[in-house]
């Protein structure tokens, strides 16, 4: 017990060795938290775009190019679009890390976004673009304040779980040298020579986040029910 | 106030619609009946360009639709209620924002007067308590008579019915009819698809006998239901009736 205590104190207390962790965990929520947005955004876009082309027949360079990158993007693994994002296209800039993270994770999610939110347009009845017409609403108009509101309720667990995967995704920042979670506790590691202790507090961390932001969608799955009582 | 010329309608090789010549007048209320597959709905639907007719056209208040850019049909169709077989309610939105969407997106109304016009709406069709509830709290009667008042917040010029009673329960049909010929008697201009011919008899000024693609007799109820001039209509009647 007393060796226990011994390596917590070293792992974690000497040199604050725990400020590893929280910075790390800091860039793992800034980064998350924006490439959601970015992806959310970027996903909805091209959702739209896809869901007009196939009900309209409209919009056929957009879709083209669309459809260009959800193969791309679903195609290849995000490490190494991270990789080529940094070495590459932005081989010859000096440019903050952290947006370089944004931009990879932002983009790589919003074409399983975009999967998961035309999957929800195409799901709603086509009764309902009509009765938005009958009403004199064009077809944005109908898009953004009939339908759109639907598919998301109607995709929301599976959103919520696509930003639950990204938050873990983000864990492959340490490859461009970007200190996150995971590399944070990689670097204690690597000086502790002590592996258990740190990883398992990097674990814990993402597990506490990944069930609270379940339990949060839970909530607001329930919330946005209201509507289907009866 | 609507001109049909020629209507044709056709989906791939399937010609629904064979030519359709009618006229439509101010305050008339117009039953359409035929079997099912007949071109009835279809013909309903290129009143207000959900289905683009394929040929002929239809001139509603001296314009005609078949010629009209996008933008312009969906000024056109502010003046045209629909009310369709399923409702097709918005389940996101409270009765109350059913009803003051369209108005408010549009521009049409302020926020307020769009809120008290639909108190009115709701008052005509008895569901002034409903105004806060989501529409499946609502029973199939009552989110017809809904539709119906998310219709007439508009203030349309004409109402088209696509068989408004065919998909509720029985006991339910009552009190969308009963509401239906209260506008009709208040004076607006009416095109109902239905199989309710007891609604027909009282309520239309004219019925269509629409028959695989073209009106095979038209008429006053009287006309129609007591001395049917063709033997497809007696046919059709033997059964429905």
């Amino acid at each position: 017990m007393e060796d226990f205590f011994e390596k917590l104190h070293d792992t974690f207390i000497v040199d604050d060795r725990w400020k590893y962790l929280t910075n790390g965990l800091k860039t793992t929520l800034i980064i998350t938290f924006f490439a959601v947005i970015l992806g959310m955004a970027l996903g909805f876009f091209v959702a739209v775009i896809r869901a007009t082309h196939d009900k309209t027949g409209r919009l056929k360079v957009l879709n083209f190019i669309s459809k260009m990158y959800l193969t791309v993007i679903r195609g290849t693994p995000v490490m190494v679009q991270l990789l080529i994002i940094y070495y590459v296209i932005f081989a010859s800039v000096r440019i903050d890390k952290t947006f370089v993270g944004i931009l990879a994770f932002g983009i790589n999610s919003g074409a399983y976004v975009a999967e998961i939110v035309r999957s929800g347009i195409m799901s709603i009845d086509s009764g309902q673009f009509e009765a938005g017409a009958s009403l004199g609403l064009d077809y944005t108009k109908t898009m953004i304040y009939i339908i759109i509101p639907q598919a998301f309720k109607n995709v929301l667990p599976a959103l919520a779980n696509e930003c639950i995967v990204l938050l873990k995704e983000t864990s492959v920042a340490g490859y461009i040298a970007l200190e996150d979670l995971t590399k944070g506790g990689d670097i204690i590691r690597s000086v502790t020579y002590e592996a258990f202790l740190p990883l398992i507090a990097v674990a814990l961390i993402y597990l506490v986040i990944v069930v609270g932001l379940s339990s949060l969608v839970g909530r607001l799955e329930r919330r946005l029910k209201k509507s289907d009582r009866g | 106030m609507i001109e049909v010329k020629g209507l044709r309608k056709s989906f791939g090789s399937l010609e629904i619609l064979k030519g359709i010549d009618t006229t439509i007048e101010k305050g008339e209320k117009v039953v359409v009946i035929g079997p099912s597959g007949s071109g009835k709905s279809t013909f309903l639907r290129c009143l207000n360009m959900l289905e683009k007719p394929t040929g002929g056209s239809v001139i509603f208040e001296g314009t005609d639709l078949t010629k009209m850019n996008d933008k312009q049909l969906h000024k056109m169709r502010e003046k045209m209620g629909m009310v369709f077989q399923h409702f097709h309610l918005f389940p996101h939105l409270t009765i109350r924002k059913n009803l003051t969407l369209a108005p408010v997106k549009l521009k049409l109304m302020s926020k307020e007067q769009a809120d008290e016009s639909a108190e009115i709406m709701l008052k005509k069709v008895g569901l002034s308590d409903k105004a806060d509830s989501y529409p499946n709290m609502l029973s199939g009667g009552q989110k017809q008579r809904i539709a119906i008042a998310r219709a007439l917040v508009m203030n349309p010029d004409v109402m088209l019915f696509d068989e408004p009673t065919s998909a509720l329960d029985p006991e339910m049909v009552g009190e969308v009819l009963g509401l239906m010929k209260q506008l009709a008697a208040e004076g607006m201009t009416m095109v109902v698809v239905t199989h309710e011919m007891g609604f027909a008899r009282e309520v239309a000024s004219r019925v269509l006998f629409i028959d695989e693609g073209v009106i095979a007799e038209e008429n006053t109820p009287e006309k129609i239901f007591s001395s049917p001039d063709s033997p497809r209509l007696q046919s059709f009647l033997s059964k429905v009736l």
